[in-house]
């Protein structure tokens, strides 16, 4: 045992030793950005569970959970010239159940200097959307299955889940869910895949950091935009669901580009 | 998401390093030579990185060994009366993946029960009906139906049982589950010194307590250690499902009906049960059984007390569904048939239902006879006929007397 005490001492020390050789050296000419979520409605916080809310189409309706994944969150400059985030870590999932979700601190040195947007991926790219990609809940459990999105659909972009007063006047259960959509012959059998994931230039979305500054980045999704424009969504009209409607998930996605905006964009205090 | 870290905090890291803190003890003067060998949870395509392994319980095949005899022995109960054993094996029995199943000749219907006591000379019910063992490794969202047992649980003991509040006693992983079991009167009923001191009259334990904890003494906490150890054990990757996924069998023509159906929204079970291979969210479920509840009920709410979580129990795994009857948290239903039909044209509304339920205003996903046929079909391809037979789950042959 005393042996092993040793080698354990002797190993930490190395491992300790390695950490400081191995830490990359500081940037001084960069900075640091935390992406924060936050989920309004008509402007203000999303209230969840409470059916208070109207869309364009005159559905009153409640959320009670969104899921979704974002992803390639890409800084531009004026130039023309782009900085991908993020690395390996290409993607987050964001979930209203899981509070710690909220924030992305991303690894990367952003050299200081101005720059002119951000530009996201609302669910991830076909080509990085592979089944079983994730083995661990909760990004597990988005999964989209196999026969309805091959092999480029592994992920629910999105799982917005809740209830809106149907036309019977009854609380009916909705999940407006975004994956890959399927192409179908007269026999609604399934010919090909369409992918809806899609890119956002967030508008306002200029900014600049300073050598050694941490910025706070806060990405809003307004929940009511998913239905308001270009396309009035009408839950009558959709129906409940919309992992098997083609049609319902393109209003969506194009609705989609209207729904992510800057909530803000602070310096974070050294420490 | 970077796959890596998951792999790394998952399997390699927290076993050597736990393993190594825990050998290096220096309080222990037992330890001297004391060297056991980690036990590795098979790798299987798919399957979760991250394992519900806490640091004070790294996984042994020593640990795993002695927690299997435990599992089987009959005296954990603290008697030694043949007509009075009970293990956990008397319910959370192999064949019927690692449930009691619904034709077992004493728990009639799958209504289980404790030993006798004076109030209940039959032995008290059991508040809940069982819950898979299988895979419970790959859980990190609490245990049970309500997930009560959970990281986040700072209770302690029990004033009525007479368990002390004392941090071996608590609520927070699969260990809590054995002092759980010995004590509750719809269970074995007994103490845990008593079971401490039963176990620690069998000779054969000496030397397996040695060999997995590097002392012969018999304690609570090694008591549960080594059967939560066992418990992490088992897995079933081997589903004629999962090995389809893998090239290695393939589904005839209904059973691949069945599956389209169950990852589609035609039949929608997917949301809740089939995110992962798990074939489980492990989350918690109003799926619409009830239009009123009450306030007494386990259920979900139970734990959070959040209002909305009225009604909702865990959507359990489907792996060994086939064997695992009856059905829901309150056993309610007999047979596969009836969940299929219940899921079909059975569903209740209620303020509380969860919005995965959409069709509860149609009373379900109304499937065709065919489709129910199908959907049937591919849920028995979810057994695993490798894990109810695997030898190395099975009871120690010299427990075969004493397992109660």
């Amino acid at each position: 045992m005393e042996h092993f005490k040793y080698f354990l001492i002797i190993c930490t020390g190395f491992l300790l030793s390695c950490n400081s050789d191995d830490e990359p050296k500081k940037d001084s000419t960069s900075g640091k950005i935390i992406f924060n979520f936050e989920h309004f409605a008509d402007g203000k916080v999303l209230d969840l569970d409470n059916l208070k809310y109207t869309n364009a189409a005159g559905n009153d309706y409640e959320v009670t959970e969104v899921q979704w994944f974002i992803s390639d969150l890409t800084l531009h400059k004026s130039d023309g010239s782009k900085m991908q985030l993020g690395g390996e870590d290409f993607s987050h999932y964001i979930d209203t159940n899981i509070p710690s979700t909220y924030q992305w601190e991303l690894p990367d040195e952003i050299p200081a200097g101005d720059y002119a947007s951000i530009s996201m991926v609302f669910g991830i790219k076909g080509e990085k959307n592979i089944p079983f990609y994730y083995t661990d809940s909760p990004e597990s459990n988005m999964a989209w299955p196999i026969n309805l999105g091959g092999d480029n659909g592994g992920y629910h972009y999105m799982k917005l889940n809740g209830f809106w007063m149907n036309a019977n006047s009854e609380r009916q259960p909705f999940n407006f869910h975004l994956g890959v959509g399927q192409e179908r012959d007269a026999d609604n059998k399934i010919i090909g895949f369409i992918q809806n994931w899609f890119e956002v230039e967030l508008p306002a979305s200029a900014f600049s950091i300073m050598a050694n500054e941490h910025k706070s980045i806060n990405i809003r999704m307004n929940v009511e935009k998913w239905w308001d424009q270009p396309n009035e969504y009408d839950f009558d009209y959709y129906g409940p669901m919309t992992m098997q409607n083609q049609e319902a998930m393109a209003a969506g996605v194009e609705n989609g580009q209207h729904v992510f905006t800057i909530g803000s964009v602070v310096t974070v205090p050294s420490e | 998401m970077n796959l890596r870290r998951h792999i790394t905090f998952g399997i390699a890291l927290p076993a050597f390093v736990a393993l190594a803190i825990w050998s290096c003890s220096s309080d222990d003067p037992i330890i001297d030579s004391f060297s056991p060998t980690p036990y590795v949870i098979p790798d299987a395509p798919h399957f979760p990185k991250i394992l519900n392994i806490p640091e004070d319980n790294p996984m042994t095949v020593e640990g795993v060994d002695l927690g299997r005899y435990l599992f089987y022995d009959g005296r954990l109960s603290g008697n030694t009366s043949k007509d009075l054993l009970m293990s956990c094996a008397t319910c959370h029995i192999q064949e019927n993946g690692f449930e009691v199943g619904i034709d077992h000749p004493k728990y009639v219907g799958g209504i289980t029960f404790g030993l006798p006591i004076p109030d209940f000379p039959d032995g008290k019910p059991t508040p809940h009906f069982m819950l898979s063992i299988v895979n419970t490794v790959y859980n990190s969202n609490g245990y049970f139906w309500n997930g009560m047992i959970n990281e986040s649980n700072n209770s302690l003991g029990n004033e009525n049982l007479g368990v002390p509040a004392d941090s071996q006693f608590n609520f927070k992983n699969l260990e809590s589950l054995a002092w759980l079991t010995i004590t509750a009167p719809h269970e074995m009923n007994s103490t845990v010194e008593r079971s401490v001191a039963t176990i620690n009259a069998v000779a054969l334990y000496k030397e397996k307590f040695k060999a997995a904890f590097g002392t012969e003494e018999v304690n609570y906490d090694r008591i549960s250690k080594a059967i939560a150890q066992f418990v992490r054990s088992i897995v079933s990757h081997n589903s004629k499902f999962h090995k389809s996924l893998r090239q290695e069998a393939e589904l005839n023509p209904l059973e691949q009906q069945g599956h389209d159906l169950f990852f589609s929204e035609d039949a929608d079970c997917f949301h809740c049960h089939g995110g992962s291979i798990l074939m489980t969210t492990n989350d918690f479920f109003n799926n619409g059984k009830d239009a009123t509840f009450d306030p007494e009920d386990h259920d979900r709410h139970f734990v959070t007390g959040d209002a909305l979580d009225i009604g909702a129990y865990r959507a359990p795994s489907l792996i060994n569904v086939e064997l695992t009857a009856p059905y829901m948290h309150d056993g309610r239903f007999k047979s596969l048939d009836e969940v299929i039909d219940f899921y079909s044209e059975g569903l209740v509304y209620s303020d509380y239902v969860h919005p995965l339920m959409k069709n509860v205003r149609q009373k379900g996903v109304q499937l065709t006879e065919n489709e129910k046929s199908a959907l049937k079909a591919f849920l028995l391809t979810l057994t695993d006929n490798e894990l109810i037979q695997d030898p190395q789950f099975s009871c120690p042959p010299e427990l075969k007397e004493w397992s109660g």
